[in-house]
């Protein structure tokens, strides 16, 4: 058991040396509370809800496969009696009759099976679109809480992994094994047809062919799942090493990287050799069977003959239609392992998707629900147009621990006043970043409440009353324009451009190959860490909400980026209430009001003057930093015009 | 890899060649089994012939004696000959793995600019597994073909009419099949491609959910991807149909070749030209071509994947070197004196700068695209475009990379931390006796551990991902003071990380580097403060130089520059 990645650093960290199994999505790690898997009972129920309204299709397209697999089935009979013609010696034209049938049984069957082919492929994509479409919006409106502590890993993993096994299986494994079925169904009825004994004698390879299957599935399972880890992990060595290339060389570190994807590598190595071996000793006892049924039935045609109860054509078809019996039996059994996996997968994707639906809004907010719906849009004064300002935060008695008995924060009290910028300062594991994330709604305090009251400005859009802006770097795949419209979806273009001229990104993004349409994100233009932040903002102003929080959201950028960013993030914030976690001290100076922390409690609040002259704890931060700057004599001004852009590096 | 700048070509037969061996012995066992697997329908026919038409029970308990020892000899030779196989795939795809990370890791660099991670992690994975299975498409078409060869024999001896027929006719068959399914498999592909994009789109927006939440964005997102699943579908449908057709067009001209093999056999049967046992054997002969004569087709798929794999593999292993080394070495100890005479690169114009031997220099850049192409000049990850950087006297470009980089280590901004745990990551760079404490101490990597459950001995995860940024930033900068290097250059190591620690971060790195040369690249006056001097890099030149404090008090640039 090892962590995925993203484990909060408070969280139960494996132990194991070599784990590198970040993508080993599979296993749980200990301490987790993994989103829900659906039992296989649901699971059943789900996919028979999706498939009712489709039910005709469902219908028509087994009824195809399986009048297709019967008119096949006619081949060996026919050949039998062009072999009963010649035995009889019937004159070489009586040969054309049968030949003849035997292409058009090959047009029909060809037909059939492309028409039911197809049908039960549109059944099984129509039903994996939809269960996708439901799995993707349950997914992104499960609360951030649950989420985390189910690791992120796992979502990401249900989204990818589980979706492509789904779909693979419903693409390529379940038309291939409902044919398969079909023709070892019907194929052993038209032996009975011929004689019940002939089919008597086929039964004698089942025991060995079921015993393989179990003997298969028991040690494949575990063993393709070693696979999936080992492959994951070298895939993130890889990662790991190409990505920091540029510090492995730096630290002459050439050789144990090497060393160590070459562990990782021969491990896989390893591994797929072992599931070959496996895949071959399965052939193998496969093999024992072919031989056993077949010589079976050889051995009846041979006494049924004799005993002149069956002709000679007959038996000829009996064996032949063993013969034909070997491929559709070994692909159904390969593909038990592939409906296996397809299985779990289905029910972890169902687990999510059977989620309750919560209120698109954040219910997190909870105590807050009722006051802000209480304020009904009412006409604008001059003076809240001037402020735009929306939202007051009132955060009361909170206490919170994300483990219990390690508490975070202790008995916090603060209010946000309507318009006013806060800066959040202290040193790390403060409690910043968990107040900020209280007050964005993101985790529900352990005690105590955080309520967040609108004045009516912000209801206007259904967007959140409080937007959360992290450190966290993505940009959305797509055309730039795509990704800013997620703030806010019927922006014009004129009102991307002035949100994106708040954030100084205006230049930078009209200079990009193709403007506003330039495809970002995964494949597409690369951004820096500083543009992606300052698309981050451009999105919270779009977004427009009447309180922001600000969490970092200027640390990735190096100290000359980060200047810019703050001065990007101070004009997005721009009358809204805001609480900035700050890191650089210009940037708290420049605040309302200066909150500062430690130890998970707030231990001062004021403005800069007032805290430097109390001589506390934000004093001495603040003499640490103009300790150096004793010749600077004014405090930085607030609102600085700045059009600087961030060069692209 | 043989050849120092090898192509796709050279790739392919590199590594058939490495695993020549498994491959010779696969192809043999292979063919083998391919014999096996065309007897059993000639046994079928001679069971039928010898033992059902006569009623000879010695002739059957004979030939299924011999079928018996058909399925043996099979069995086995396919388990052994798949198994040579697929080992000396997986072996070279192994070999071209670590080829490549070679390549990549070569001090010389070079051959992972202008390539994502991810696409080159990519071609380490999926193309040497491609050019791997090469080896296994040459041992299957060896074995096919011998197959076909048996095949073929065995009609031939049988008729040379009903031979001919199934041998031309299966070729002719599968010439058709491809036919038909060439435009539908263009289509597909593209079809394909757009289906896949449905899934790419909701790995993204999974990936980006909290900033999706953060912004209240989750209705636009959700319809979006609405949209996206419904045209995937239509694709994916398209592509479902046009793959059922090519189904139904196989199954319908196989079934007209047996039809044919039958009216021609029945005939020749019914003249008793041919028994009634070699028609069975007919029959069931055309149907087993079908087999090796698709492996071969996707032999030839798989050689053509190879071959485009090859190439790109090679792309990567013949880059040239971004800098080659020289064959000077420094003198040691390295006393770590630095200058720069007429440095000009990127945005660095005629830079010259002494840094003395033992000195704290900060260096602060307006711009810092400046700040970046002065570290690519001094960790030699390019040479200026004029001008010269020594060492002790040494011009760099006279130097072997790695030997300069174990005198001077350039730590960068964005330096990676990899898995393991913290007082690994600690001591990845350090001299082996060396005690990482001190280092840890000055950059602030005490408090880090005292907050994480297991201490210096946490894991942080892959790429440090369960770090913060400023836990990750000072990890990183303990690492670059364990490295003990005599010159070290650090550029901006505290960004994320708060005004006291980072005071304190500042004096330690000024207590521990004491008496060897250190570069401050940054604009942090916290760092600065501790400085001997600074030197501003204005529009890539450099405009002055003093005391930082000095320069506070005198420059408006550095006062901007650094304050504002």
């Amino acid at each position: 058991m090892s962590d995925s990645p993203d484990t909060p650093a408070t969280g139960p960290t494996g132990a194991a040396p070599d784990d590198g199994s970040a993508l080993d999505f599979g296993s749980e790690p200990a301490g987790r509370e993994l989103l829900p898997t659906a039992t296989p009972a649901r699971t059943r129920a789900a996919v028979r809800e999706l498939v009712r309204p489709r039910r005709g299709l469902a219908v028509a397209g087994f009824a195809a496969m399986i009048v297709a697999t019967g008119v096949g089935l006619l081949v060996q009979p026919l050949l039998g009696r062009i072999v009963d013609i010649v035995a009889d010696h019937r004159p070489p034209g009586d040969i054309t009759l049968p030949v003849v049938l035997l292409v058009l049984v090959a047009l029909a069957q060809g037909a059939t099976t492309a028409l039911g082919l197809s049908l039960v492929s549109r059944l099984g994509e129509t039903v994996l679109a939809r269960l996708r479409e439901r799995f993707v919006e349950k997914a992104l409106r499960l609360p951030l809480e649950q989420v985390e502590k189910a690791g992120a890993g796992d979502l990401t993993a249900r989204v990818t992994r589980d979706v492509s096994v789904v779909g693979e299986a419903v693409r390529d494994a379940l038309p291939e094994l409902a044919r398969s079925l079909l023709a070892i169904a019907l194929t052993l009825a038209a032996m009975a047809a011929l004689d019940w004994r002939f089919f008597l004698a086929a039964l004698i390879a089942v025991p060995v062919q079921a015993s393989t299957a179990r003997w298969y599935v028991r040690n494949a399972v575990p063993l393709y799942g070693r696979q999936r880890i080992a492959t994951g992990s070298q895939q993130q060595q890889l990662l790991d090493t190409v990505a920091g290339a540029g510090t492995v060389r730096a630290f002459r570190l050439e050789e144990e990287h090497t060393e160590r994807v070459t562990r990782r590598s021969s491990a896989a190595v390893e591994l797929t050799l072992r599931g070959v071996r496996l895949v071959l000793d399965f052939y193998n006892r496969l093999h024992i069977a072919e031989y056993a049924g077949l010589a079976a039935v050889l051995v009846t045609g041979f006494l049924l003959v004799r005993g002149g109860s069956v002709s000679i054509g007959t038996a000829t078809a009996a064996a032949l239609y063993f013969h034909s019996l070997f491929t559709p039996v070994n692909a159904a059994l390969v593909l038990l392992d592939d409906a296996q996996s397809a299985t779990a997968a289905l029910a972890r994707l169902v687990g999510v998707a059977d989620q309750p639906s919560p209120e698109p809004e954040k219910p997190e907010a909870g105590k807050s629900e009722a006051e802000k719906r209480a304020h009904a849009p009412r006409p604008r004064t001059a003076a809240e147009a001037e402020a735009k300002a929306g939202g007051t935060v009132t955060v009361t008695g909170i206490h919170h621990a994300y483990e219990p008995g390690r508490p975070v924060l202790h008995d916090v009290d603060l209010t946000l006043r309507a318009g006013e910028r806060v800066a959040l300062v202290g040193p790390s594991g403060a409690g910043k970043t968990t107040l900020a994330k209280l007050i964005a709604g993101v985790h529900r305090p352990t005690a105590g409440s955080v309520r967040v009251t609108t004045n009516g400005a912000g209801e206007s859009r259904d967007g959140v009353p409080v937007a959360l802006v992290t450190q966290e770097t993505h940009v959305f795949a797509g055309p730039l324009a795509d990704d800013l419209r997620l703030a806010r979806a019927g922006a014009t273009d004129a009102e991307l451009r002035t949100a994106l001229t708040a954030v100084s990104a205006l230049d930078w993004v009209v200079a990009l190959p193709e403007g506003l349409d330039t495809v970002v994100g995964e494949g597409g233009h690369r951004l820096t860490s500083a543009q992606v932040q300052q698309l981050a903002l451009a999105r919270l102003v779009l977004a427009d909400p009447p309180v922001a929080v600000l969490d970092e959201a200027t640390a990735e950028a190096g100290s000359t980026g980060a200047r810019l960013l703050e001065q990007a993030a101070d004009r997005a914030v721009d009358g809204r209430t805001a609480l900035v976690v700050a890191h650089r001290l210009t940037q708290a100076a420049t605040a309302d009001r200066i909150v500062v922390m430690d130890g998970g409690r707030i231990v001062e609040s004021g403005t800069h003057d007032e805290l430097c002259a109390a001589a506390g704890v934000y004093a001495s931060l603040w003499e640490a930093w103009s300790g150096t700057r004793a010749t600077a004599d004014q405090t930085p001004t607030h609102h600085r015009p700045d059009t600087t852009t961030l060069k692209d590096h | 890899m043989s050849p120092s700048t090898p192509s796709g070509r050279d790739v392919l037969r590199e590594s058939v060649r490495g695993q020549r061996r498994d491959v010779a012995l696969g192809s043999l066992l292979g063919s083998g089994h391919q014999l096996g697997e065309a007897l059993v329908p000639v046994l079928i026919g001679v069971v039928i012939d010898r033992a059902v038409t006569k009623s000879d029970t010695g002739a059957l308990v004979l030939w299924l004696g011999v079928l018996a020892v058909v399925y043996v000899g099979l069995a086995l030779s396919w388990r052994f000959g798949a198994w040579s196989g697929d080992r000396s795939a997986a072996r070279a795809e192994h070999t071209l793995r670590i080829a490549l990370v070679r390549r990549v890791l070569h001090p010389g660099g070079g051959a992972e600019e202008g390539r994502l991670p991810g696409a080159l992690a990519n071609i380490a994975t999926e193309d040497a597994k491609r050019v791997g299975a090469v080896n296994m498409a040459v041992m299957y078409g060896i074995s096919a073909l011998v197959g076909i060869l048996t095949t073929a024999v065995v009609l031939l001896r049988t008729s040379v009419t009903l031979g001919l027929v199934v041998l031309l006719g299966t070729p002719v068959l599968l010439w058709l099949g491809h036919l038909l399914s060439k435009p539908l498999e263009t289509r597909s592909a593209t079809e394909q491609e757009r289906a896949a994009h449905a899934s790419a789109v909701a790995a993204d927006l999974v990936a980006g959910l909290r900033i999706l939440k953060g912004i209240g964005g989750e209705s636009t997102a959700i319809a979006r991807y609405r949209t996206t699943s419904r045209d995937s579908l239509q694709a994916t449908l398209k592509a479902a149909r046009a793959q059922a057709f090519q189904s139904g067009m196989v199954l319908t001209l196989t079934g007209c070749l047996i039809a044919v093999v039958a009216l021609v056999g029945g005939r020749l049967a019914a003249q008793g030209t041919i028994s009634l046992g070699q028609l069975v054997s007919a029959v069931g002969l055309a149907l087993f071509l079908l087999g090796p004569l698709q492996v071969l087709a996707w032999v030839n798929a798989g050689l053509a994947q190879g071959r485009a794999s090859a190439t790109r593999i090679a792309e990567v292993l013949a880059t040239p070197h971004t800098v080659t080394a020289g064959d000077r070495i420094l003198a040691q100890p390295v006393r770590g004196a630095v200058r720069l005479t007429g440095v000009s690169h990127g945005g660095l114009r005629e830079v010259d700068l002494d840094i003395a031997s033992g000195e704290l220099l900060g260096v602060v850049a307006t711009d810092p695209a400046h700040a970046t192409d002065l570290l690519r000049c001094l960790a030699r990850r390019a040479d200026p475009d004029s001008g010269t950087v020594e060492l002790d006297g040494v011009a760099l470009r006279d130097l072997d990379p790695a030997e300069l980089r174990t005198a001077m280590l350039v730590a960068e901004h964005d330096a990676d931390l990899f898995e393991g745990t913290v007082r690994d990551n600690v001591t990845a760079g350090a001299p082996d006796s060396a005690d990482p404490e001190p280092a840890m101490t000055a950059a602030g990597v005490a408090q880090v551990a005292e907050t994480l459950p297991g201490g210096e001995d946490t894991a942080v995860g892959e790429r440090g991902r369960s770090l913060s940024g400023g836990q990750r930033q000072r990890v990183a900068l303990a690492r670059a003071l364990a490295a003990d290097r005599p010159v070290l250059v650090v550029h901006d190591p505290t960004t994320a990380v708060d005004a006291v620690t980072e005071a304190g971060i500042a004096s330690g790195i000024r207590e521990i580097r004491k008496g060897r040369t250190t570069v401050l690249v940054t604009t942090s006056p916290a760092l600065l403060s501790v400085t001997d001097r600074v030197v501003l890099l204005d529009d890539g030149r450099v405009t002055d130089t003093a005391p930082h404090a000095d320069l506070i008090a005198r420059h408006e640039t550095y006062r901007t520059a650094v304050l504002a």
